[in-house]
């Protein structure tokens, strides 16, 4: 009962009354806070332990909030203590909240209190509800929980090992790491992995061990990602069906039970790749596995995704020149489909070739007896999207043919007989296997002919049973290659003497790009030219060279090539004009790759003329010369001293010293050239008494 | 004659398998050693028997021990097929990993001693005798129970495959016996 309030006034009955008012008042708001809050009733828990959520509901009255204890039986720890608002179902009429746990629900027995709230005005606390946990003695077994969660990479969890009934806890291990741990119960311990890596492809396994006993309690967990596909588009090669296709993306570390499954438009698939009878021309992938789910959306129509298969059963039909591959197709749908079609020829070419239905390319510009490798792929013309697969490579030979002519020259022997040479055919331009040669002599002037055949390792032919070609005698040499399909063209040369007095001689110095050969073009000349070499020393059937140029040219620089340059050694270099009709020599030149300081040994004759001794020495000789003989030193060797007695030019090849005392002598005569000297030859001479 | 011929092949065989068994247990110990170190299982862990066949004692004739053996390694055998089974369905696998080879292989040589040991017994004058077993196969109710069975599955083909070992050694010399046995009773059969 409130205090009545003597409340002093001046004023007689007006403040009176106003004041019983007020009372009044103040009396009703008491009597309507003194409401007693009903006590919750029948409290009921109903556990989901998968995802370790409790859900508590009651019959509370008029009230809207609840406090709410949630305690650990055992030990009476409060794991939760709030006000929550609850939400009244609308079917039965019951409060109902969810409480969601750290611990696996099993991990011990819960006790749940609630009491209705109003203010600083609370209910008595309802009785308390447990929810029995796993590590109850009846169940005196060793536990762990949670089983086989799945969770994402960075979750937190929370695990619990209930103690064999009787035994003792030792350790925690999440994986190989040794864990700390929480008691809950007498039998019951805690550990929480934070952030958690990536597990094992078998999963991280949480060990319990226990004191004296060589059992395990245990549970696996796998950390993973949900699913995250990309690239997920479809098109057709048939153009009835659809072929989706995705990328996986990121692994989700999770195999086995626990791998992504897919579906498109509701129907199962595999890995990355579905075939789906018909074309929709909308789609949705979903992807999903223990962590999440994940869907991509795909649109298109069917001629814009049209990717031909490779091209089928690839065969040709081959001629030396050219050749026609076609293909098959598998589908009949391909005979009114506008294709384009691109033709790789041996990794080289690719030529392009399109229309309806294509199923064959013509091939030109093919050499004859050569392989070939050809693949093919194709794609739509009118909407291209991209281009199919390949084709298995096709490969053929093309038919030979009648061999390309040989390249022909001639060589003048020192009598004056000739060889007649021709270039080897490469393989290219033999253009099958070769069989041989075919050489014929065409006497003009006796119109006689004769033929020889040469094997095709032959490459040339002396003429030494035939006379010696002197003077006017005009023939012609023809030299054909033959193989399986024929004859090449003839390629002929005008046999006859050359003239090389008159053709002026030129050194050539040797550079790192060859010789260098330089001369004068007539304008009025309209012939190709010929350069051939060869040893300056050229014994029978010493090997030439030679090459081809057109008209016009005026230099060229030879190369090692079947003649190989040696040091010491002098080479002959001659510029033919018109060599196939009327080869006339234009140019020579002589040089060597290096000079050398060698020169061989000559006789030398030493004769004492009155008081005179006259030397004379025989000419060196070509072979025996390493480099260009510039000239000959004389010297006199008396009483151990050479003297130098003369210099003397390379065409003096004798020499007189006058008027020596009588005594004996050794004369020494060196040969030089740029590189240095040489001894080559050296007399010694007693003289006798002169002048007398 | 056929005897003679019988011993020779009997001791020849014996060893044979006995080289067999030898090789499976080369490969289950290294399976375990690799079981082991891939689920961080401590060393001393506990495995549990699954195979309850009467190891073979030396009290038995030969048919008898053969007998014995045969049907402990065909227990094993089903066993490790089933353990396989499982770890493929409910873990995936990579085919081409170490523990995946070496799983295949333990598999084809049990499966190897196996047939060589029925085709001993065979010539020992025995028949193998169907598993009338028809419980279920093992299901786990957890992966970490069932990475526990498989460990069990590997230590009790070992102890077996050791077991093999020891019974085809001791037939091996048993064999080598026979001939002074024979030539003794021969002398006595003249005798009389």
């Amino acid at each position: 009962m409130p205090r009545l309030l003597n409340i002093p006034t001046s004023k007689p009955n007006c403040g009176s009354v106003w004041v019983a008012f007020v009372l009044l008042g103040i009396s009703a708001l008491n009597t309507q806070a003194k409401i007693v809050l009903t006590v919750p009733q029948q409290v009921r828990l109903s556990p989901n332990f998968f995802t370790q959520q409790l859900t508590i509901s009651w019959f509370g009255g008029e009230a809207t909030t609840f406090d709410l204890i949630i305690l650990r039986t055992e030990f009476n720890e409060t794991v939760f203590y709030n006000t929550v608002p609850a939400v009244v179902n609308q079917d039965g009429g019951r409060h109902q909240w969810t409480w969601t746990s750290v611990e696996p629900l099993e991990c011990t027995s819960l006790s749940v209190k609630i009491r209705s709230r109003d203010g600083i005005t609370k209910s008595e606390w309802s009785e308390p509800q447990i929810l029995e946990g796993r590590d109850l003695p009846s169940n005196s077994g060793h536990q762990m929980y949670p089983q086989d969660r799945v969770v994402p990479v960075g979750a937190n969890t929370t695990f619990c090992c209930i103690v064999e009934e009787g035994k003792e806890f030792r350790e925690l291990l999440y994986g190989s790491t040794k864990m700390n741990v929480k008691r809950l119960s007498r039998r019951s311990y805690a550990t929480t992995a934070v952030n958690q890596n990536l597990s094992g492809r078998t999963g991280t396994n949480v060990i319990c061990r226990f004191k004296d006993l060589y059992k395990l309690a245990g549970s696996v967990v796998f950390v993973g990602y949900p699913p995250l596909p990309t690239n997920f588009e479809c098109i057709t090669h048939d153009l009835t069906s659809a072929v989706c296709s995705w990328d996986r993306g990121r692994d989700t570390n999770l195999y086995g039970k626990r791998k992504t499954r897919y579906s498109i438009n509701k129907r199962d698939c595999e890995v990355s790749k579905c075939v789906l009878p018909q074309w929709d021309g909308n789609w949705t992938l979903v992807a999903v596995n223990p962590l999440g789910q994940y869907s991509l959306t795909y649109s298109a129509e069917l001629l814009h995704r049209v990717v031909p298969v490779a091209p089928d059963k690839l065969a040709g039909t081959t001629h030396p020149w050219n050749a026609t591959v076609q293909w098959q197709w598998p589908y009949d749908s391909y005979s009114t489909l506008a294709l384009v079609c691109q033709v790789e020829l041996a990794s080289r070419n690719i030529l392009n070739v399109s229309g309806v239905g294509v199923r064959s390319v013509f091939l030109p510009h093919l050499h004859p007896n050569t392989k070939y490798r050809v693949r093919v792929r194709c794609a739509s013309q009118n909407h291209f999207f991209k281009w199919g697969n390949w084709s298995k490579e096709f490969h053929f030979t093309t038919r030979s043919s009648a061999p390309e002519a040989p390249d022909v020259w001639m060589w003048m022997n020192r009598d004056n007989t000739v060889r007649v040479m021709w270039k080897p055919l490469t393989q290219w331009q033999s253009h099958g296997v070769l069989t041989g040669y075919q050489v014929t002599l065409w006497n003009l002037e006796e119109n006689e002919k004769q033929t020889s055949n040469l094997s095709p390792k032959d490459n040339s032919l002396n003429l030494t049973g035939w006379a010696s070609i002197t003077g006017d005698k005009k023939a012609i040499a023809t030299v054909k290659a033959k193989n399986t399909k024929g004859m090449s063209q003839p390629s002929s040369i005008m046999l006859g003497v050359i003239d090389d007095k008159s053709v002026p001689l030129a050194r050539t110095i040797y550079s790192s790009s060859g010789f260098p050969l330089s001369w004068q073009h007539d304008d009025n000349r309209t012939c190709s030219y010929l350069v051939e070499w060869c040893e300056a020393v050229c014994t029978p059937d010493c090997t030439v060279d030679w090459i081809r140029l057109d008209a016009g040219s005026t230099h060229v620089s030879i190369k090692d090539s079947i003649v190989k340059f040696q040091p010491g050694v002098r080479y002959n270099f001659s510029l033919y004009e018109c060599p196939s009709t009327s080869p006339v020599l234009i140019q020579r030149w002589q040089g060597y790759i290096q000079e050398l300081p060698r020169f061989t040994s000559v006789n030398l004759e030493i004769n004492q003329q009155y008081c005179d001794v006259v030397l004379s020495w025989e000419e060196i000789p070509l072979a025996g010369r390493g480099g260009f003989l510039k000239g000959y030193k004389v010297y006199v060797n008396n009483f151990s001293n050479f003297t130098l007695l003369a210099d003397l030019s390379p065409k003096i090849r004798t020499y007189t010293v006058k008027d020596l005392p009588t005594s004996t002598y050794e004369f020494i005569v060196k040969a030089y050239g740029s590189a240095g000297q040489d001894t080559v030859s050296t007399a010694t001479i007693r003289l006798k008494q002169c002048g007398m | 004659m056929a005897g003679t011929r019988t011993r020779g092949t009997s001791r020849t065989t014996a060893a044979k398998v006995a080289n067999l068994a030898a090789l499976v247990q080369y490969e289950c110990t290294n399976l375990l050693v690799l079981y082991r170190k891939r689920e961080n299982l401590p060393e001393d862990v506990a495995s549990d028997r699954l195979v309850f066949v009467s190891p073979p004692s030396s009290q038995l004739d030969t048919r008898s021990k053969l007998l014995s053996l045969h049907s402990a390694l065909d227990k094993c055998h089903s066993l490790l097929e089933r353990a396989i089974a499982l770890e493929k369905e409910d873990l995936g696998g990579d085919e081409t990993g170490e523990y995946e080879n070496g799983r295949r292989r333990l598999k084809d040589q049990l499966l190897n001693l196996l047939r060589s040991t029925e085709e001993l017994l065979k010539a020992a004058g025995g028949q193998t005798v169907r598993s009338l077993d028809g419980s279920e196969p093992y299901r786990p109710s957890n992966v970490f129970h069932q990475k526990l069975w498989v460990y069990s599955v590997f230590t009790e083909v070992k102890l077996w495959s050791e077991t093999a070992v020891a019974v085809l050694q001791e037939l091996q010399s048993d064999a080598a016996k026979e001939p002074s046995k024979r030539s003794k009773r021969s002398t006595r059969s003249t005798r009389r």
